[in-house]
């Protein structure tokens, strides 16, 4: 177990590294550049004032001697300034950070709430129209567009009940209703959606293993049908349920771009979308090369939880 | 008994569900600005977005402002004497302190304009005070300026955010004042969480007496202007700057809220690339200015709010001959099929319309351009480009034709000469006329009104039928109030200056 | 079992009909469209539906009817999704089966390759292509099938591993099959199960990932119209006019919902031992 993990986080390394030789060379292909849109259209520069300028925004050597110069600041920690506020770059990722995280548990929490009984029951097969309903629903969470859903939800929200969580980022540690009160309705856009997934895959666990002989055996043995449900099928059921929730935990910390911007969320996803709007290249940088470590480390973890707990899964090299 | 409990169970619930309604209702004196974009940085020296200017309004002050009419009036100095056009000597208030409590002098004033003139400092109002040769210090309270050459822009120039006076030791200590406040205004910088909200309070030792009457000042970053409306009805916020026409129209339906409008002193264009076939030929040009119909687009893209203008802004009533005097005041269809005959294109040519899809970019207003000269056979193909990129395509003069948003001005000279003239910082359109580099080259020292406005009117004719851009409107400056506000008034370049005179009554 | 075979035949049955719906829809589009998609009629801005006026969906804020937009834009949205799907779907199966037969260095790298692009967010990932591709309808392709690659990658190899033990494919190599001959024969019929899923969800994934970019003015520029950008043009008049929202989002959600349903239907028919995490 020990070896698998140091392999899996020894190949950790070129995976990253791959990533930020190609965000670092990708991001300048977009066209534009900062200083273009800190100049704008209004603004007019003299030669040397656009000399002064190339070297405070970083546009005064060749591309690939910036990426040694960066690789080797990271390596020290030094994450480089934003090109558009000045500030350093990590603290202002990392104070996004909390939001991010907050919503992701939040939505994969209501997820939870409404697939987790939506999958038993419909695993429990007593009604098949029913069934064929309830999975149509649940199929029907996953097809809805979040930013459709988002702006829906705004409107009839600040229609029938006048107001909507604005941009106000209250941390739960300050203010636990407040803080609620911004994310409980963003996390529900989300949270829908994904509540699908969770749907899907806990009828399909549940069913598989409601055949199993084990429980055959103990149905057949006169134990009750509840006892055997709740003890048996669920403990096992749930074990597809927690490797699909941690590989899309990473997908949906940085995927809510769309919601964050509805709800004019802090989060990183916006902090994203806006780096790269403003080519602000030490910021994007920055932001995919975290996201990307969590994604990878969120995934090992999942791989570690799911290979712990069901020990008969084989660990061979890339086992998923 | 029961029932006394079963009443104090449903006052407790409804306090804890009205409490949930808004957020804790700040103290009476404060006023909360939803605005749609963060500022980058406050240091005024420097700064070229709107969203930063709005922050700098507050916390500095420059030798002179605009009042909401668009003149000049004094600010820092009390008043200023011309003796010749090329020195300029002005009288400033004594007893202004700056936020860190020391007085203002000349030479905080020499010491900013001279750092607004240095090249280090990359200042994007150099352009506006470059003809300045020295700053003397007369005495405490009194500088003189020299000019290089007549500048009739100058007090207009200096009305700019970018000129405003700074304190060195600020300046110094922290290198630039992108974070930090090194003002004279009538509010100082009290916390700034980025991309969230930044809270200024009052000065309390602003040079006029009496105000500002609020105690602080917040301002909050939402993008989404449906929730910036949304934020202004449910009480959240007091005052929201919303640009877009269809959210102002909702806003009008609202009983809760109120819509303060007023055409500005941004300019939308249909620029010309004028290096480029067929727009090389000015009968070409003019035939498109003859097709769009500017009442048409405002209506569609704007929902009607603003004005049709010429080349200079139209509320600057000093200045801008209105379009009924200029050439090509309404749409001639058959007129602009002759043009594009004489020009050898009786069946019209096709090209391309870079626009965006943000405010600035125009997007809008390109579907209904495209439409419209579908009329006389040109077939328009839209460009629409991500922000960056069409900024990229201004900077590299890569385009047929764009859509663009730009900052006019009351001021003739400070728009049109960087726009016109054929050496002009911001001519994009590679225009070059030696009739008008002449009435700009005059018209920038003429210093006598009547002479000025005979060379501005000829001017603005001129350039409506030599067509380097067809001028469409001023859309107009949108603040939306809460009911609550008092004392608000809106000026055309956008300024919030008027928050010094605003009270919030709850 | 037969009994519940027919049961989950309901459910991919019902997604057929919807996908046929729209498929219909679509080619009755390329004939006939009530309204010209980008003709603006300039009296009739942001008009409720009425059969009066022929706009059964109302008109948007340039005045264009609603009904004919989604009409024209089904076939873009759709073209571009399965455009986008085949061609990831391709890559990133040959790229699975190779790197699954051959194992070892190139499977290891591969793969990585792989992991690297699985580590970017699909809609982050796919804004960065459309930025630096620019807005154009195929680069939307373009980045869809980026996406796409890894997934189709990892499923095709899981299953060339799983097949490569296999009793039968070591007796044929033994027999002295060529390595092309084992892998058509043998080992494609097997992929072809968990493909067929993973193409019909990755449909539906599309459509939403296309009408995402679109919404963020990335994807398809207007006036062509696109679900996602119809979406985004909304956005602003949602308010007073919630027709121009409510429809395009419908005419989004029903498709997404057929190709799960489809998805989700054949995956219980073909083999229920699938369940592929993610």
């Amino acid at each position: 177990m020990g070896r698998y993990i140091a392999k899996r986080l020894l190949s950790l390394i070129p995976v990253l590294f791959g990533v930020s030789l190609i965000v670092f060379f990708m991001v300048r292909l977009i066209p534009g550049s900062a200083l273009e849109m800190y100049m704008g259209t209004q603004v007019e520069a003299t030669p040397q004032q656009m000399l002064e300028l190339k070297r405070i925004f970083g546009e005064d050597k060749p591309v690939p001697v910036l990426y040694v110069e960066w690789i080797g600041q990271i390596l020290r920690g030094d994450f480089g300034f934003s090109l558009r506020t000045g500030r350093p770059v990590l603290p202002d990722i990392i104070s996004r950070l909390p939001l991010s995280l907050e919503l992701t548990v939040l939505s994969l929490l209501i997820s939870l709430l409404i697939g987790l009984p939506q999958g038993i029951m419909s695993s429990l097969g007593k009604n098949p129209f029913l069934d064929l309903i309830n999975r149509i629903i649940g199929l029907l969470g996953l097809s809805l567009p979040q930013f459709w859903l988002a702006s829906l939800m705004v409107l009839a929200f600040s229609g029938f009940a006048g107001w909507i969580p604005m941009g106000n980022y209250i941390p739960f540690s300050e203010n636990p209703l407040k803080n609620l009160q911004m994310l409980l309705l963003p996390a529900t856009a989300i949270g829908i959606g994904f509540s699908a997934v969770i749907m899907r895959y806990t009828r399909n666990s549940m069913l598989e293993v409601l055949q199993m002989d084990y429980i055959r055996t103990a149905k057949a043995k006169g134990l009750k049908k509840n006892v055997v449900i709740w003890r048996h099928a669920l403990k096992n059921a749930i074990l597809p349920v927690i490797t699909v929730v941690g590989f899309n935990a990473g997908g949906l910390l940085s995927g809510s771009i769309v919601i964050e911007e509805v709800f004019a969320l802090p989060g990183m996803g916006r902090l994203a979308l806006y780096a790269i709007y403003q080519r602000d290249y030490p910021l994007i940088q920055a932001i995919v090369l975290i996201i990307a470590t969590i994604f990878v480390l969120v995934n090992l973890l999942t791989d570690i939880v799911y290979a712990l707990v069901d020990p008969r899964i084989r660990l061979d090299e890339g086992g998923k | 008994m029961k029932k006394s409990w079963v009443v104090a169970a449903i006052a407790a619930v409804l306090c804890v569900v009205s409490a949930a309604g808004a957020f804790a209702a700040p103290a009476a004196k404060t006023l909360t600005i939803g605005v749609d974009q963060e500022a980058v940085g406050i240091d005024p020296h420097i700064v070229t977005a709107f969203s930063s200017m709005r922050r700098v309004d507050l916390m500095y002050n420059r030798l002179v402002r605009l009042d909401e009419h668009l003149a000049v009036v004094p600010d820092l100095a009390q008043s200023w004497d011309i003796p010749d056009n090329l020195t300029y000597v002005f009288h400033l208030r004594k007893g202004v302190k700056f936020h860190n409590g020391r007085e203002l002098t000349a030479e905080d004033v020499q010491y900013s304009l001279n750092r607004i003139l240095d090249p280090k400092t990359a200042s994007p109002g150099r352009s506006y005070v470059s003809l300045i040769t020295s700053i003397d210090v007369v005495d405490k309270y009194t500088v003189k300026l020299h000019l290089s050459a007549p500048l009739a822009s100058l007090l207009d120039g200096l009305t700019s955010d970018n000129c405003s006076i700074v304190a060195k030791e600020v300046v110094e200590a922290n290198g630039n004042l992108q974070k930090v406040d090194g003002g004279t205004g009538p509010f100082m910088l009290k916390e700034w969480v980025a991309d969230n909200s930044m809270t200024l309070v009052k000065n309390p030792n602003y040079f006029e007496k009496g105000v500002p009457y609020l105690d602080k000042v917040i301002f909050r970053v939402i993008p989404e202007q449906t929730s910036l409306l949304a934020g202004v009805k449910s009480g959240d916020l007091d005052l929201a700057t919303i640009n877009d026409g269809a959210i102002i129209r909702q806003a009008q339906k609202e009983s809760k809220v109120t819509v303060m409008s007023k055409p500005g002193l941004n300019m939308r264009i249909f620029s010309f690339n004028t290096a480029r076939k067929p727009f090389d030929d000015v009968r070409v040009r003019q035939a498109v200015a003859s097709v769009l119909n500017r009442s048409e687009i405002l209506a569609i893209a704007e929902f009607g709010m603003g004005k049709p203008t010429g080349p200079l802004p139209v509320s600057a009533t000093q200045w801008a001959l209105p379009v009924s005097k200029l050439p090509f005041p309404k749409p001639d269809t058959a007129k602009a099929k002759k043009l594009l005959a004489e020009a050898g294109y009786p069946n019209g040519f096709s090209f391309k319309i870079t626009c965006s899809s943000t405010y600035e970019g125009g997007l809008a207003v390109a579907q209904v351009a495209q439409n419209e000269l579908k009329q006389i056979g040109i077939d328009a193909q839209l460009e629409v480009v991500e922000w960056g990129v069409y900024i990229d395509k201004w900077v590299k003069r890569d385009y047929d034709t764009m859509i663009e948003l730009r900052g006019g001005s009351g001021e003739p000279d400070r728009f049109l000469y960087r726009t016109f003239y054929s050496t002009g910082g911001v001519n994009n359109f590679l225009f070059k006329n030696a009739d008008v580099d002449k009435l700009l080259d005059q018209g920038r020292t003429q210093t006598k009104p009547a002479e000025r406005k005979a060379t501005y009117d000829q001017l603005q004719k001129l350039l409506v039928e030599q067509a380097p851009c067809v001028f469409l409107y001023c859309p107009n400056e949108n603040q939306v109030v809460s009911k609550k506000v008092q004392g608000f008034k809106i000026v055309g370049n956008g300024s919030l200056f008027y928050v010094t005179y605003t009270k919030v009554s709850r | 079992m037969a009994g519940k075979k027919l049961k989950l035949n309901a459910i991919a049955t019902t997604g057929i009909i919807i996908i046929a719906f729209y498929l219909v829809g679509i080619i009755v589009s390329f004939f006939w469209v009530p309204f010209d998609p980008v003709d603006m009629d300039t009296d009739h801005i942001l008009e409720g539906p009425s059969f009066a006026t022929g706009h059964i969906m109302g008109t948007d804020e340039f005045g264009r009817d609603v009904f004919s937009r989604i009409m024209a834009g089904s076939s873009i949205s759709l073209v571009i999704s399965l455009a986008g799907t085949a061609l990831g779907g391709i890559l990133g199966t040959l790229l699975g089966i190779w790197a699954g037969y051959l194992g070892g260095a190139w499977d290891h790298w591969m793969m990585r390759f792989a992991d690297i692009l699985f580590s970017f967010p699909s809609l982050l990932l796919s804004i960065f292509i459309m930025a630096i591709l620019g807005e154009h309808t195929l680069n939307v392709v373009i980045a869809i099938a980026i996406v796409y690659i890894p997934q189709f990658a990892r499923i095709s190899r899981g299953a060339i591993l799983q097949i490569k033990q296999e009793e039968f494919v070591r007796a044929a190599r033994s027999n002295g099959a060529t390595s092309h001959y084992i892998l058509y024969k043998h080992l494609l019929p097997n992929i072809v199960v968990p493909l067929i899923v993973q193409v019909s969800l990755s449909l539906s994934v599309a459509i939403l990932l296309e009408s995402s970019l679109s919404f963020l003015g990335l994807g398809v520029q207007p006036p062509a119209p696109s679900w996602g950008n119809m979406l985004s043009g909304a956005r602003k008049v949602m308010a007073i006019a919630p027709w121009t929202a409510v429809y395009p989002g419908l005419a989004i959600v029903f498709l997404v919902l057929g190709f799960n349903l489809l998805g989700d239907g054949l995956r219980d028919i073909l083999d229920p031992r699938l369940r592929n995490v993610g």
